[in-house]
């Protein structure tokens, strides 16, 4: 404390640190009551149940998946939002930056009335494959893909952003072709933001819930992820409902703390 | 444009359902300070009101009734399924009165000593199936259900109007043969909170059909969705408890508003929505 605050700076000093204590058992007050509540209703074993296996495994599955289309399609589609300059790039920024301010439930009815069967896009498809994405597993990855494409793509953006283009240019100048000095230069070197931007995007299509419910309903197996499956326990058994939250919580400790692990990392190799 | 009223609709159950511990909170709060700031004659304050979500539409007119005949009175109202609602006055949300669209949540409240006296049953209600207008999977009577690749919506296991169509495909099994529920149960696409979120699916046509109650088929949706009817043989009428709660801010406001609803005035309203007289 001393050396982040002068001489007679105790009172602020002292009022920043009561700030945290009070931010810090804000939040975890709740945390804490989720998994005394499985301890004194012994209720660890509902973390075993159907549904919870259930709904783990269709989580587990939409979030891979979910994740292999952002690195695919995000990546490169960062790197010209970082790098091209073009005319609506600032639009285009814009634009990819909304789903983290609009509400996911209105995400979901922005969905539903693009794809579902009597959507802008979900009619033609209907009428000409008889074909419906809502209550469907794809329909359950659209929405994960909505809500956290923006979390990948612009840690990614700002990652290339930040890479020194001395190296890649002195690596062109040496006869690299552009190709070799994507993958071997700008990708190792942007790295550490491209995992950390994807841990976050992953951790928040975990915890999609607003468009998934609207957009892609809600059954075990197929559209009820573990956000959903929460709601659902909640109403008939809320025992199994907390277990499945302190699953839930267990897995975003790890992946905050993985996240935060390679932020150090990445400023550490800043500087 | 026509889109605009039936999102609406979906999105009001599934909101609400993120925000009712906060109108509960609110409600208690705010009740508090208008009882101590007002006292112009009438008892001022507010009435917390829990729903089953088919009363949404019949409970909201009383309301205004409500607050009419008691100036300074404002009525909140939650409209949750009432397996929802139940959990969260066991989970001690502030309220004044619960509306069931099943004995057995009452039943449960009751045996928790939740609620004060003894619950009245006001108002009796139909199952019906609704499929869209337009019926892509052409279902023109009650058996059709079962056809394969019927895309059927229902609302979660413990929510009443679920539980009574799965009682009727029970029913249903000695006269259609004994694969007849399962048939159906394997063409449910979706588990809906509350039995207005189902029938909003097929309102908005995504849907091919589910089961809700015949107060459900309410006017703003007509242009939209039809009805089936199921064979009254087989048909479960639905019984409407009401009862004040033990914890209410204001007992004998919670006692007028069961009166309310169980008078000649509110038993019209009631039938106006499809409802059916309890006696």
């Amino acid at each position: 404390m001393s050396g982040l605050f002068g001489r007679g700076d105790g009172i602020a000093s002292g009022l920043a640190v009561g700030a945290l204590a009070l931010l810090a058992g804000f939040i975890s007050l709740p945390l804490l009551s989720l998994i005394i509540w499985t301890a004194s209703e012994g209720s660890w074993r509902a973390m075993a149940s159907p549904v919870a296996i259930d709904a783990l495994l269709l989580s587990a599955r939409t979030t891979t998946v979910t994740m292999a289309i952002l690195i695919l399609i995000g990546t490169p589609a960062a790197y010209v939002l970082a790098r091209a300059d073009f005319p609506g790039n600032r639009v285009l920024n814009t634009l990819v930056d909304v789903p983290v301010v609009l509400p996911p439930s209105a995400a979901g009815i922005g969905l539903l009335l693009a794809f579902g069967r009597f959507g802008l896009v979900g009619e033609p498809l209907f009428s000409v494959f008889g074909f419906t994405i809502t209550f469907t597993t794809v329909a359950v990855v659209m929405a994960e893909v909505f809500v956290a494409a923006p979390f990948y793509v612009r840690q990614a953006a700002t990652g290339f952003g930040a890479v020194n283009r001395g190296i890649e240019e002195a690596a062109l100048v040496d006869g690299a072709g552009r190709a070799t000095v994507f993958f071997r230069i700008t990708i190792p070197l942007a790295f550490p933001a491209l995992v950390a931007g994807a841990m976050t995007a992953w951790a928040r299509a975990l915890g999609e819930f607003g468009a998934t419910i609207i957009f892609a309903g809600s059954f075990r197996g197929v559209t009820q992820t573990i956000p959903l499956a929460i709601f659902a326990e909640f109403q008939s058994n809320i025992d199994a409902a907390v277990a499945l939250s302190v699953l839930v919580l267990g897995f975003a400790f790890v992946v905050i703390l993985t996240v935060r692990y390679l932020t150090k990392r990445a400023t550490q190799y800043e500087s | 444009m026509p889109f605009h009223h039936c999102f609406r609709r979906a999105l009001v159950p599934m909101i609400s359902s993120m925000i009712v511990v906060g109108i509960a909170g609110c409600g208690g709060g705010s009740g508090g300070g208008e009882a101590s700031g007002g006292g112009e004659g009438g008892s001022g304050g507010t009435l917390t009101v829990l729903a089953a979500s088919s009363l949404t539409d019949a409970f909201g007119e009383l309301g205004e009734t409500f607050e009419e005949q008691n100036p300074g009175v404002e009525v909140r109202q939650s409209f949750e399924s009432s397996s929802t609602l139940l959990a969260q006055i066991q989970q001690g949300a502030p309220a004044d009165v619960f509306a069931s669209a099943s004995e057995e949540e009452m039943d449960t409240a009751v045996e928790d000593s939740l609620v004060a006296g003894e619950p009245e049953v006001f108002v009796k209600n139909r199952e019906v199936i609704m499929v869209p207008r337009d019926n892509p999977a052409n279902i023109q009577e009650f058996q059709d259900v079962a056809k394969p690749g019927v895309r059927l919506v229902l609302a979660q296991g413990d929510v009443p109007a679920a539980d009574y169509a799965v009682e009727i495909l029970g029913k249903a099994n000695s006269e259609y043969g004994s694969g007849f529920k399962q048939d159906v149960l394997s063409n449910i696409v979706s588990r809906e909170a509350d039995v207005r979120a189902s029938v909003n699916r097929v309102v908005v046509g995504d849907a091919d059909a589910t089961f809700g109650y015949a107060s459900d088929y309410t006017p703003d949706i007509r242009d939209r969705v039809a009805v089936i009817q199921i064979p009254p043989d087989l048909n479960i009428i639905a019984t409407y408890p009401v009862a004040a709660l033990k914890d209410a801010e204001d007992p004998e406001l919670a006692r007028e508003w069961v009166e309310l609803v169980t008078s000649e005035e509110g038993q019209r309203v009631l039938e106006k929505w499809n409802f059916e007289p309890a006696a």
